[in-house]
């Protein structure tokens, strides 16, 4: 279990150590936790990292004071995982004013005075996705199927980027339909569930569910079990691919495959110390995804102690 | 023809229900088999079960609104309810120290809101009587009061409902979760209570610093590094837990069973009983019900004490149905809930209203929703779209149906006649209010 003390208490670093503040935007989503567990893991291969993590509790002005603070600290690098990019921008120009280097992780800032940046390609996981989808409906060409596809935030980035992503692949397929549209699950399992047992209950065929991460797949999976017709749509795919989420429903056979939207938590230490050796880092580090299915889910579950 | 208007506008509620239900029908779409999608029934039991959370809480909310009060905090209580009911389904035994901790603070906790219920029932409630002569007072019914002797009973309730878990496997550990998270979620509706009638804060701060608080309980209890409990099949007495989500007989969603058991019990309540009358008294008039001798203050804490316990069981059913907790599972809970006791036409001044009108007002919540979804429509556009439902009801609520159409008339006829809504203004406002309260008691039957 982990307390995040407020940054004041932490005791006076042994000398020789450095500094390395990380912002988080908030701690409530399964991904943020796991993006926290990964760069608090990767921080004891670092003996020589004071790794100082606040949580901004999903507020920017909350974030805001968070590396406000980090800067009077003086840490000697600043990470951030923005909340949005206009309310975090100023702040992050302050700490490079200050002769922090910063390293945006995820979701980046509206300027160009930044270290580093380090995030997953959403329009890229949601093409692997479309890739797959067409796969098993049938093969290029060839495939057909109805598709139901639950959004996640509808004013959000990574939502557009998943949609866009995927449709690039399955729009050129005239025999897959789409049923439902823009029906907005919030990225919450609850609302998946609800909006998939309406679907069920309008439409007597559906071959394919896409969620824009796993919660929602599983909640439209929970739907499907609920009403007796899991086995008849086949395929269900999510997005994120948490070890004790996605792999864990995916190696049960109750997701067809995820794909993982890996957190940068341990990629940005690991720059962090780089930096800090006084190395110099490329701008963009674009982290890759990976399929998983039921063959390779085990092995990532054995990687992560939960088989 | 005026007592037909009268009639009408009386029902205009269940009108409105029904003509939701007649253009849902109309525009519904169809099955390949020509089957009317809307009207079927499994698609009806989805609503009921749909709309089973938010109508257990606006049921609890309902009566703290009637007394002039409000609960913001009943989205919070219901996240934590959903983690401690998540968690004593997925850890087996769970004494882990840190897990333990707070369930127990809460308990020393729920020892100290009796303590402090007693001072307030035996001391301050008394003491404040400023009727002048002979003090007079007139308590509940011991039944229906839920003093110290209650909350005692609810610590030994969770007392037992912990043992159950831990000692009797199956079923019965599962009737120790139904006993456990509710009865926590309670206390919580406890403190509320208590920091109203006893602190004297106003109900919106003292139940608004209670959401904020119990977000941060759940969470802890969760543990800090959980934003989700899962339960998976297979784990501690699920199996028997997926009674909560099953249909009743094959007839009725569960879920919806208790929606409509808590419905009848209240409704009854706040018709036939003492707390009833109380509750519109006070609600009505605070300082009237204070001379006339009521213990405002036992009636206030026995409200919030309700709408907490009623926010635990939704967080259960809640668990049951999605299979998760998560210490922020009831965001926004409490303004679904405001939203349809105020379609519903219970007045947030307090005094007016009842549960008959807000079981319709979740109803056409629900099936509203509904119909967007079977019509497919953009979820930002389902957005827009309640919140004019949410305007127009609560304008076509306000406007007495008989008034518009006796003014429409005389303009008609071009008699000059005063306007009555101006005319009820002149008469003295506690007589007013106390015709609106005998109307709306018949209404709530």
């Amino acid at each position: 279990m982990t307390i995040y003390l407020p940054a004041g208490w932490t005791p006076a670093r042994a000398a020789g150590k450095s500094k390395v503040g990380f912002s988080q935007c908030t701690t409530l989503e399964p991904w943020r936790v796991q993006f926290n567990k990964d760069i608090q893991a990767e921080a004891k291969n670092h003996p020589d990292i004071d790794l100082i993590i606040t949580d901004g509790q999903d507020k920017t002005e909350k974030q805001v004071a968070d590396c406000d603070n980090l800067i009077v600290q003086q840490v000697n690098v600043l990470l951030i995982s923005p909340k949005e990019s206009a309310g975090l921008t100023g702040v992050v120009e302050k700490a490079i004013d200050a002769k922090i280097p910063v390293i945006v992780l995820d979701r980046n800032v509206d300027t160009k005075r930044i270290t580093q940046f380090i995030g997953g390609d959403n329009v890229a996981i949601g093409k692997a996705a479309g890739e797959h989808a067409v796969k098993l409906l049938g093969g290029p060409g060839k495939a057909a199927g109805n598709v139901v596809e639950i959004w996640g935030g509808m004013g959000t980035q990574p939502a557009h980027d998943r949609h866009d992503g995927f449709h690039a692949f399955t729009d050129k397929e005239p025999g897959i339909k789409y049923l439902l549209n823009n029906q907005s699950g919030d990225w919450k399992q609850d609302k998946a569930y609800d909006i998939m047992t309406t679907a069920l209950r309008n439409n007597e065929k559906i071959d394919m569910v896409y969620g824009h991460n796993d919660p929602m797949a599983y909640g439209a999976y929970l739907a499907a079990k609920d009403a007796g017709r899991d086995k008849d749509i086949k395929f269900i795919i999510g997005i994120d691919g948490l070890p004790d989420e996605g792999v864990t429903w995916v190696s049960k056979g109750q997701l067809t495959a995820t794909f993982l939207y890996a957190t940068p938590g341990a990629e940005g230490l690991r720059q962090a110390a780089k930096l800090l050796k006084g190395e110099k880092l490329q701008p963009v580090i674009t982290l890759p995804t990976m399929l998983i299915t039921k063959e390779n889910a085990p092995d990532i579950l054995k990687k992560n102690g939960l088989l | 023809m005026k007592a037909l208007f009268r009639l009408l506008s009386r029902t205009k509620l269940y009108w409105g229900l029904l003509l939701i239900c007649l253009i849902g029908a109309l525009i519904s779409p169809h099955t390949s088999s020509g089957h009317n999608i809307f009207l079927s029934y499994g698609n009806l039991t989805d609503v009921l079960r749909q709309v089973s959370i938010t109508g257990l809480v606006a049921t609890g909310m309902t009566m703290v609104i009637l007394l002039g009060g409000i609960d913001l905090s009943v989205g919070s209580v219901m996240g934590f309810s959903t983690v401690i009911c998540a968690m004593l389904l997925t850890k087996p035994g769970w004494t882990s120290a840190s897990v333990l901790g707070v369930p127990a603070a809460i308990l020393v906790g729920g020892t100290a809101v009796a303590l402090a219920a007693r001072f307030v029932f035996s001391g301050l409630a008394r003491g404040r009587d400023v009727s002048a002569g002979r003090r007079r007072e007139i308590s509940l019914p011991r039944w229906q009061s839920i003093g110290l002797p209650g909350l005692l009973g609810l610590l030994a309730a969770v007392a037992i409902g912990w043992w159950t878990i831990n000692q009797v496997p199956g079923k019965f550990g599962v009737l120790g979760v139904l006993v456990i998270a509710p009865c926590l979620a309670m206390l919580l509706g406890g403190i509320n209570g208590l920091l109203i009638v006893a602190g004297r804060l106003q109900p919106f701060i003292a139940t608004l610093a209670m959401m904020v608080s119990a977000l941060g309980i759940a969470r802890l209890t969760a543990g800090s590094d959980n934003a989700v409990v899962p339960v998976y099949t297979g784990t501690n007495a699920t199996e028997a837990f997926e009674l909560l989500r099953s249909m009743l007989w094959g007839v009725l969603p569960v879920p919806s069973v208790f929606f409509l058991a808590a419905i009848c019990l209240f409704g009854a309540i706040l018709r036939f009983t003492t707390f009833g009358r109380y509750a519109y008294a006070i609600g009505g008039n605070v300082e009237a019900a204070k001379l006339s001798g009521i213990k405002v203050a036992q009636v206030q804490l026995t409200a919030y004490l309700l709408s907490g316990l009623l926010a635990g069981i939704a967080g259960v059913l809640f668990v049951a149905q999605y299979r998760q907790g998560k210490p922020d599972a009831g965001t926004g809970l409490e303004l679904d809930a405001i939203a349809a006791v105020v379609i519903g036409g219970t007045s947030l001044m307090g005094g007016r209203g009842g549960l008959a009108g807000t079981f319709v007002g979740v109803l056409i919540f629900g099936l509203l929703s509904d119909i967007l979804q079977l019509q497919n429509i953009d979820s930002n556009v389902q957005l827009v779209m309640k919140g004019l439902i949410i305007v127009c009801t609560v304008l076509v609520q306000e406007q007495n149906l008989g008034q518009l159409a006796a003014r429409w008339r005389h303009r008609k006829s071009g008699e000059a006649q005063a306007d009555p809504r101006t005319v009820e203004t002149h008469r003295p406002p506690s007589a007013a209010k106390a015709e609106l309260a005998r109307e709306d008691l018949d209404e709530a039957s």
